[in-house]
């Protein structure tokens, strides 16, 4: 299985860099795989508020949201969302969220 | 077998209904791409696959090839039954080969038809590679992510499992953004509005993870003064048939598109910056949807060439400093035709555009063609193969590298960020958009990007 290394942690994720086992997110997971793969050294309340979001999303629906619902439950523009995580909403949010990869061409 | 003879396996015969299915759907140039290759090597040298791994003659196309022709051979052709050592022919024995040829299929070549480009004997790997996807995708031997984007799209009628709500939602939603960045209301992003002289068809990432191409496309419509809408349905012109190899799939897309078109009277169809989306609705839906498909359809960077070439939209290119280059899409530039548009529109809206080499028909793939990205297992070998792709990006010194392709936006992405080059990806409705001179607009306003 590959996986990261970060701050001496190891995280297991999938080839794609999500997650292999997306149950087992918590904050800490979160802050690893930020600057892991996002390359953030920490993430801000605007961060949390979209992760968090996400998160919530997913455990209830089991469905990665659309980035119009990012927007409307954080009250973001939509380029605030492509600052806060360089690789965009599929592969950068939510695989910090600790989401598996969405499907499609993303 | 007779025609209407119903025709029983043993549960789990994968075997015979795969050589079954081989027999049947072989057409004249399939059998060409057969028996043609006379195995001179030239493929290989074109491949980014071979040229990454010079040593590992599995990566050649004609050693991919060989897996499916050797079959062909050993039960259909009458080479393999006179002298089978001699055309090299092979058994297919059980589920283990099977899944082996999937591997090849799907996992170690992109279908970038590049070899394709330079065989001197005309065998096409990329259409034996697509053929043999076929026949396991109705096996169901396919690697899950391919699975279930076809399932979303047999279901839905999108890729990506987009609710009409949703879509609207979203169109609504960056009508607004536009509204509020022109500061004019008068900005709209019309569905299913008939008679329009363009029905624009999108790529479902846009609606879901993407939508600032959506708001540049309504802008420059806007500025163009264009007759424009989106079909509430049929609005996806991507299509996974292309890449699983399922034609039906591929025709009931591609169908949706023209019905949609046709149910709007629309005078053409537009469609946005994707490879494979293009292919099929362009080129290969009619085939596959058996469809009299009498209406234009084109790319919507060959829209905005014509906006420019006719004065529709005035843009100007110091907006776009950065050094840019123009990275062809496969199955834009070698299974499109389409090379010279972009380049010509790309050369009026950025100042400083260069070629990288190779380039036009004999560009690397991204290496994300093909439905690879949306195939995590195969990725570590992608990235592996892509320090082809990554050297020639590396050598153009450009800052941006302009694609009119949402999969090689994604392929390059991965590119840039495993090799950590200095680069970013754009498209060309971006540039475009961000030239944009719409008058009577506040021209100090920073444009979003």
């Amino acid at each position: 299985m590959p996986h990261i290394e970060v701050d001496g942690k190891r995280i297991e994720v999938n080839e794609e860099g999500f997650l292999a086992h997306p149950e087992e997110w918590n904050e800490e997971t979160a802050r690893l795989l930020a600057k892991a793969e996002e390359g953030l050294e920490a993430l801000t309340a605007e961060h949390w508020a979209v992760v968090r979001f996400i998160r919530e999303y997913y455990m209830e629906k089991n469905l990665a949201p659309m980035v119009r619902k990012m927007c409307q439950a954080t009250g973001f523009p939509l380029m605030k969302i492509y600052d806060l995580f360089p690789s965009g909403p599929a592969k950068g949010a939510c695989k910090v969220a600790g989401l598996p990869k969405p499907d499609g061409c993303v | 077998m007779k025609e209407g003879r119903l025709r029983t396996y043993e549960p789990g015969d994968n075997v015979q209904r795969f050589l079954d299915l081989l027999g049947r759907r072989i057409t004249r140039s399939l059998a060409v791409s057969m028996t043609a290759c006379v195995h001179c090597g030239l493929c290989a040298e074109s491949c980014h696959y071979f040229l990454a791994r010079p040593d590992d003659p599995t990566m050649a196309p004609v050693w991919k090839a060989d897996q499916i022709r050797k079959i062909f051979k050993k039960y259909i052709d009458w080479t393999g039954r006179v002298a089978p050592w001699w055309v090299k022919a092979g058994s297919l024995r059980d589920d283990e080969d099977l899944n082996r040829l999937k591997n090849i299929v799907f996992g170690s070549c992109s279908a970038c038809r590049r070899c394709t480009y330079n065989c001197p004997m005309g065998v096409d790997t990329g259409l034996l590679v697509r053929f043999t996807r076929g026949l396991l995708t109705e096996l169901g031997i396919v690697p899950e992510g391919v699975f279930n984007v076809s399932r979303d799209q047999w279901e839905t009628g999108n890729q990506m499992a987009v609710t009409e709500q949703d879509y609207l939602e979203t169109l609504e939603w960056m009508r607004d953004e536009v509204r509020t960045e022109l500061g004019t209301a008068s900005v709209d992003i019309p569905v299913d509005k008939p008679d329009c002289e363009v029905l624009y068809t999108i790529n479902p990432r846009e609606i879901k993870f993407d939508p600032r191409s959506i708001a540049h496309a309504a802008k420059v419509f806007h500025a163009a003064g264009e007759s424009w809408t989106l079909p509430k349905w049929g609005w996806d012109q991507t299509n996974f048939g292309l890449f699983s190899g399922d034609d039906k799939l591929g025709a009931y897309v591609a169908r949706n598109v023209y019905e949609a078109a046709e149910r709007l009277r629309a005078k053409r169809i537009v469609i946005s910056e994707c490879g494979h989306g293009y292919r099929s609705t362009r080129w290969e839906g009619y085939n596959w949807a058996d469809y009299d498909q009498k209406l234009p359809t084109e790319s919507v960077v060959v829209t905005l060439k014509r906006y420019l070439g006719e004065g529709r939209i005035a843009v100007d290119p110091s907006r776009n400093p950065d050094a840019v280059t123009f990275h062809d899409s496969c199955n834009i530039a070698r299974s499109g035709d389409l090379v010279e548009e972009p380049r010509w529109v790309l050369r009026r809206v950025c100042t400083d555009f260069r070629e990288m080499f190779p380039n036009r028909r004999e560009n690397f793939c991204c290496t994300g063609g093909g439905g690879l990205l949306s195939m995590a297992e195969y990725r570590p070998l992608r990235l592996e193969v892509a320090k082809i792709k990554a050297e020639q990006l590396r050598a153009t010194g450009a800052k941006l590298v302009c694609t009119m392709c949402h999969n090689c936006v994604d392929g390059l992405n991965d590119v840039i960020k495993h090799y950590k080059l200095p680069m970013r990806v754009v498209q060309v409705l971006e540039l475009v958009s961000n030239a944009l001179v719409v008058p009577g607009r506040n021209e100090t306003k920073k444009t979003a990007r």
